[in-house]
């Protein structure tokens, strides 16, 4: 379907109208005319009424009469309304189309396109610049069609009455269409400039909110304003010409119908005084020549819609209309399969502005081969790595893979057989799992769907597999660990937990109390927060939990019951002032916020609370302002929250309360806490806690090693690792996978293309966030398993790392200084050598 | 502000108000303004290690300095295979500064020698704090520049003179 059409670029904006809802279309053309003909009715209607009902004193006609009057005006004014449905539909349903095609156009334009093009944007032309087409689209048929008719079955109606007084009042229009169109041009040309300026608007902004870090780093506020200000200021004069001039259509317009009835009385008046005309006649058609106002009007207005869509629709079309630098999919046949052996053969690419950024480059690399390749930074090992990639398209020059010259392949192709992680691979929003299926489902998606695609994705062991290889495993293990289950989850699940929890217990259980704290009735537990540690149990229900402990009745009773209202409002107050004394000036960042009990959120609803209390007694606080304290108190935990200790006397207090709340609630409402018991599964805890009966105390990476081999081992044993992996890989990673370290991200970005097993695999600098060991870890796994199989192309940042390498490439200035492999390299002492030990 | 910090004196010491003490009192941190200090005091941690388990090793990037409250660290330096052991720091000893400034790679392993408790901040916060003060990157730089110069100076006063090879590589400090 696709290939037949021209691009979305070049389409006109008439285009949409036909093809976006035909059918539609249709139908509304005969809804209007029905329309139009009910509009006429009671015209006629009115003069039977009065010649034939009234006149003969028909009773039974006047009552037909009248009833087909009013049935009439319901269907003209239910026609209309059906008439804007189906124009809201059409024109919703074409901006949808229009959005949907040219986002979907713009995904494939080059990567060139997108180094000048800021995102702000392009999400300025899809969002707002396109909202009048998709109006325009809508009112395209139905608007002109009504009122066209309209306008001719009036002005005949005015034609039949007088043809010469007619004539006179209709000439107004032809200078009005004479003039419009004069006027609107200027209007154009502003609304050109409008467009252009709203777009360096949204790239500004764009620009500041993704640089806000530097912006507030160099406190450079006021530069940025400027910037910022000079652009709206530009915009706003661009404005009030644009609105001006569309105005002025408008008073123009008014103005010359205004003097049609001016020119009815003066020829009008001369008629009827020479007794040329009779003075109901001339009453007559002044009052027919003033219903051709509202169609005229609408058709004006429409008018001015539709330059206003075209001139948008143009503009935006016109930014996107470059070519995609590769064909998206093969025509005529199946994607090819290609053998991998690359030829690199006088290779350049030159910019748009003339920079040689590869300069005859030549070299081979058989089937399985690995090449590393090294030099300077900007030396230009990025850009012959996406040219390879085809993601830019190469100057001047060969590559050929298993003999196919890659400017001619298609995407597909390519996707088909090669890998590639770039410099800084992106992670997009969702689950691990959905990241490291990116690759296959995109290739596959492409495939087409069915069984055929269902066969080629990944099994599960292949994904844990390729979790482990890359050393990912352990984190997303973390991730399934912390996940928190919900009771209407597996009961298996649950069970087998509970027996996890008795294993580790007995093996464990001893070794571990350093690293830590298990949940014991007799001990105040300070990983633990203060709600916790007094209920010592998961609420069942809603109201009882943390949150809504300081509104709960039940619970504040209790509290006074057990006289810690009082410590623990003062706790509350130590709290918020501690905090909003050190973050109080501080940005919402996850750095500053993570040890404190206040959130990023709170913390100027707690600044103004610590006000109001140096100025009043905490007794004389509003109830809000105690609660707020109280909840404070309820969530501090002593080992994360240490701006404040927690004093010897209220611990001891908190566990007497803890054993008289259970008391309490056990007779009083027994169904609202299952307390923490080593035989319950505790549904308000993670995995992990659950697994320990406890919580870890301790960040120390090593303690946090043997704590994972200990629940390795463990989950081993009751063959439950690959459950909690999987359900680590639901870990949503947050928005470009910003809840996960740079090193994660890295790993799972090698992850996704390896457990695509392409035959071609390309890596720019793929390891360049990860530490020593996962990087060796890496290295011994391309040597290990790919070596042979598929051929590599690593832009390899350290050089401890390429000795196992088949070849090696120096890069210098955009050409291949030196190429071989590592020892006849060294050897030589050139360029490699002077990289590795320096110049002697 | 003031009124707080009376409060600050009810309040029984706890691990923040250590925090601040113990950085007061460090040559990099002494004379930062006290609202920067406090915030630095918040974000750092308390670390343990057992004998035998490493603060860092070589090539590691930790990227954190770390101030001994108590206990001892020995540093090694890896030498054709062969660990070699350089010094002891004890309780009270900071090191670390650099790593605070820039990626930086260990050239030494460092690992615990008994029971040892450290105060750790990492490049991290120390940044994001810092980045708030951006005036105060001066004195940054010239404390760091000061231990170096002063680091030199000590080496010069302790009789390296007999080592000839030494001789011939130092002024580390005209970097
Ligand atoms: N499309 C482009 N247009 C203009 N300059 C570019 C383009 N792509 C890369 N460059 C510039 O070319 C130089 C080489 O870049 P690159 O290949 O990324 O080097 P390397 O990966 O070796 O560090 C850099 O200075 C970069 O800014
Ligand atoms: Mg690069």
């Amino acid at each position: 379907m696709e290939k037949t059409k021209p691009p979305v670029v070049k389409r006109s904006l008439i285009s949409w109208v036909w093809t976006s809802s035909l059918k539609l279309q249709v139908i509304l053309i005969l809804i209007i005319m029905i329309e139009v003909f009910a509009r006429v009715i009671p015209l006629e209607m009115q003069k039977r009424i009065i010649n034939e009902a009234i006149n003969l004193r028909k009773i039974d006609l006047l009552f037909m009469y009248c009833g087909i009057y009013l049935a009439a005006v319901i269907a003209a004014g239910m026609l209309k309304y059906l008439n804007n449905i189906i124009q809201t539909i059409i024109g919703q349903r074409a901006l949808a189309d229009i959005r949907k095609a040219l986002y979907h156009y713009i995904l494939t334009l080059p990567l060139n396109f997108f180094r000048k093009t800021q995102p702000g944007m392009v999400v300025s032309s899809l969002i707002t610049e396109l909202t009048t087409s998709g109006n325009f689209v809508g009112m395209a048929v139905s608007v002109p069609i009504t009122n066209v008719l309209t306008l001719l079955a009036f002005a005949g109606y005015l034609i039949w009455l007088h043809p010469l007084l007619a004539l006179v009042s209709l000439s107004i229009y032809p200078i009005v269409i004479f003039l419009v169109p004069i006027l609107q041009k200027r209007s154009n040309k502003a609304n050109k400039k409008r467009v252009d300026a709203g777009r360096n608007l949204s790239s500004k902004i764009a620009e500041s909110i993704t640089g806000i870090h530097e912006i507030q780093g160099n406190g450079a506020f006021d530069l940025e304003n400027q910037k910022y200000d000079r652009l709206i200021d530009r915009l706003l004069k661009i404005r009030i010409v644009w609105t001006l001039y569309a105005q002025g259509v408008k008073t123009l317009n008014n103005f010359f119908t205004n003097l049609s009835p001016f020119l009815i009385f003066i020829l009008g008046g001369y008629l009827a005084m020479k007794g040329q005309l009779e003075l109901g006649a001339l009453v007559a058609f002044l009052s027919a020549q003033e219903k051709l106002y509202t169609p005229w009007k609408e058709l004006i207005q429409f008018y001015q819609v539709y330059q206003d869509a075209s001139v948008r629709y143009k503009r935006t079309m016109e930014y996107y209309d470059t070519l995609p630098d590769h064909e998206i999919a093969p025509k005529d046949r199946k994607p090819y399969d290609l053998e991998a052996n690359l030829e690199v053969r006088n290779l350049s690419f030159v910019t748009d502005s003339g920079i040689n950024l590869l300069d005859d480059i030549n070299f081979t690399l058989k089937p399985g081969e690995h090449l590393a390749l090294v030099g300077f930074s900007g030396s230009g090992k990025s850009t012959l790595a996406l040219c390879i990639g085809q993601l830019y398209k190469y100057t001047g020059g060969h590559i050929q893979i298993g003999g196919k010259e890659v400017s001619e392949l298609s995407k597909k192709d390519l996707v088909q057989n090669m890998g590639f992680v770039s410099q800084s691979p992106f992670i997009f929003e969702g689950t691990i799992k959905d990241n490291l299926l990116y690759a296959c489902s995109a290739r596959n998606d492409e495939n087409g769907s069915g069984q055929d695609a269902a066969d080629s994705m990944p099994t599960l062991d292949d994904m844990i597999a390729v979790l482990h290889q890359t050393g990912i495993f352990v984190d997303v293990l973390r991730f399934g660990l912390n996940t928190i289950l919900t009771p209407d989850q597996d009961k298996d699940l649950v069970s087998s937990l509970l027996r996890v929890r008795q294993n580790f217990q007995r093996d464990f259980g001893e070794g571990l109390t350093d690293y830590v704290e298990f949940f014991d009735e007799n001990k105040y537990l300070y990983y633990s927060n203060l709600a916790e540690n007094l209920t010592f149990g998961a609420p069942n229900r809603d109201e009882f939990a943390v949150t809504n402990l300081p509104q709960n009745e039940y619970f504040l009773r209790f509290l006074d019951h057990a006289q810690l209202t009082r410590p623990l409002m003062s706790l509350g107050v130590q709290l918020a002032r501690q905090t909003v004394d050190i973050l109080g000036n501080l940005p919402p960042e996850e750095v500053f916020f993570e040890k404190s009990p206040v959130t990023p959120d709170e913390l100027d609803e707690y600044k103004l609370l610590v006000e109001r209390l140096n100025k009043v007694k905490l007794h004389e606080l509003p109830a809000s302002d105690r609660a707020k304290l109280l909840e404070l108190a309820l969530r501090f935990i002593p080992a994360t929250h240490k701006m404040v200790s927690l004093p010897e006397i209220l611990e001891s207090l908190i566990l007497e309360g803890r054993a008289l709340f259970k008391d309490k609630i056990s007779v009083e409402d027994p169904n609202a806490f299952t307390f923490y018991q080593i035989s319950q599964y505790i549904f308000s805890q993670t995995i992990l806690n659950n697994i320990f009966f406890g919580k870890v105390k301790t960040v120390n990476p090593q303690a946090q090693e043997k704590i994972n081999q200990s629940i390795i081992q463990l989950l081993i044993e009751e063959d439950f690792l690959e459950t909690i992996v999987e359900i680590g890989m639901e870990f949503q990673v947050g928005t470009k996978g910003d809840r996960l370290s740079g090193g994660q991200r890295q790993k799972l970005a090698i992850a996704r293309a390896l457990l695509k097993a392409p035959n071609m695999l390309i890596m720019d600098e793929a390891t360049s966030a990860l530490d020593n060991n996962s990087q060796a870890r890496i290295q011994n796994l391309l040597d290990s398993r790919w070596k042979g199989k598929s051929t590599l192309i690593a832009v390899v940042h350290r050089l401890d790392i390429i000795k196992n390498y088949d070849k090696v490439a120096v890069m210098k200035a955009g050409k291949i200084g030196e190429f071989g492999t590592y020892d006849e390299l060294i050897a030589k002492k050139g360029m490699l050598y002077e990289l590795e030990f320096g110049k002697q | 502000m003031n009124s707080n910090s009376e409060n600050n004196k009810k309040i029984a010491s706890c691990e923040f108000q250590d925090n601040l003490n113990i950085l007061r009192q460090i040559d990099f941190f002494s004379t930062l303004p006290l609202e920067l200090n406090k915030i630095l005091a918040y974000l750092c941690t308390r670390d343990t290690y057992k004998e035998e388990e490493y603060l860092f090793h070589e090539n590691d990037d930790d990227g954190q300095a770390y101030y001994i409250i108590s206990g001892k660290a020995r540093l090694f330096y890896n030498q054709a295979g062969k660990q070699r052991m350089i010094r002891d720091y004890e309780a009270g000893a900071f090191f670390g500064r650099l790593a605070l400034l820039g990626n930086m790679p260990r050239i030494f392993s460092m690992k615990a020698i008994n029971e040892l408790t450290c105060l750790t901040l990492t490049r991290e916060k120390f940044t994001k704090a810092l980045s708030q003060f951006p005036d105060q990157m001066p004195k940054i730089i010239k404390a760091v520049a000061e231990s170096i110069q002063g680091w030199e100076k000590r080496f010069l006063l302790h009789g390296s003179e007999n080592c000839e090879a030494c001789m011939h590589n130092i002024g580390v400090s005209l970097v």
